[in-house]
């Protein structure tokens, strides 16, 4: 996403961007972990936030007696997120919500925006 | 990441264990090959490592036990298989024009500046060409990608119309 070059570097402007959105994930990341635990339980997630993403975050958390997410992992998510709206929006260019991709627009989309 | 404090480590291997068996593992691989020996070890794809205990995982424990662990050993057998059998010139690396061969007799019909996308992406080595682990990531995303994709695309011919949610879900049920 910083890598506007697709170098496979960023340079300092794309790090200070980088830092910039995960400070902003960070403390989107803190309004969630209510007990500041570190990560983010189930309970929490209910508390509040818009449907989709936590039925997101309810699929990512990690599995045990009390599942929850953790900081790496929800900035994950959210710039997975990001990214997949960016590669929609790139092929949407009238904007009307709906595209057609061949098998291989698909697999590009997909395959060059991976973590 | 640390896993060990979920999960019960007694009689579960976890990732982080598996990690721990990398040499192993590549001494395993490198008894496999005739190739070039340069002594340099690479940690074995996290990623790979992941998706692969995610497959054999059988209760979603997060790691797998002993007998899960047998199936894990054979599915990387199988693939050393298929990895030697590409690497014709026997470099212990799998370069564009062996990739295209592998993914062809697999089944793709993909183009050629595609290869060149996968190579860019999987090569973590940055060599140009396909490392053991780096070349079972790049198959496993690719027959992922390539199942979802199968499933909206209904009459199969190779198109698909999607609304953004759609394009959504099929993204993160891969990721």
């Amino acid at each position: 996403m910083f890598d506007k070059t697709r170098s496979g570097r960023i340079d300092v402007y794309g790090f200070s961007a980088l830092m910039r959105f995960i400070q902003q994930w960070k403390n989107l990341f803190q309004q969630y972990d209510r007990d500041q635990s570190g990560s983010i339980s189930f309970n929490e997630l209910q508390q509040g936030g818009p449907q989709f993403s936590q039925l997101l975050l309810a699929r990512y958390a990690q599995r045990s007696s009390n599942p929850s997410i953790q900081l790496d992992r929800f900035i994950q998510i959210c710039m997975q997120l990001q990214s997949t709206t960016d590669a929609f929006r790139e092929k949407d260019t009238g904007l009307v919500g709906n595209v057609r991709l061949s098998y291989e627009d698909f697999l590009t989309m997909v395959v060059t925006r991976m973590m | 990441m640390n896993f060990s404090k979920h999960y019960p480590m007694d009689q579960c291997i976890t990732w982080t264990k598996i990690s721990c068996l990398q040499p192993a593992f590549l001494l395993h691989i490198k008894s496999f090959h005739t190739g070039i020996e340069d002594g340099t070890w690479t940690p074995f794809n996290p990623a790979t490592v992941r998706s692969i205990l995610g497959m054999f995982d059988r209760e979603n424990k997060g790691g797998v036990n002993f007998n899960e662990f047998t199936g894990v050993w054979k599915y990387i057998s199988d693939w050393q298989n298929v990895f030697r059998t590409y690497d014709r010139d026997n470099s212990g690396m799998i370069d564009k024009n062996e990739l295209k061969q592998a993914l062809t007799g697999f089944g793709y019909r993909l183009s050629d500046q595609f290869y060149d996308i996968l190579i860019r992406k999987f090569d973590r080595q940055g060599r140009g060409q396909v490392a053991f682990d780096d070349f079972i990531q790049c198959c496993v995303v690719l027959q992922r990608l390539t199942d979802v994709f199968r499933r909206y695309d209904t009459d199969q011919d190779g198109w698909i119309q999607v609304s953004y949610e759609q394009y959504l879900s099929m993204v993160f049920s891969i990721v």
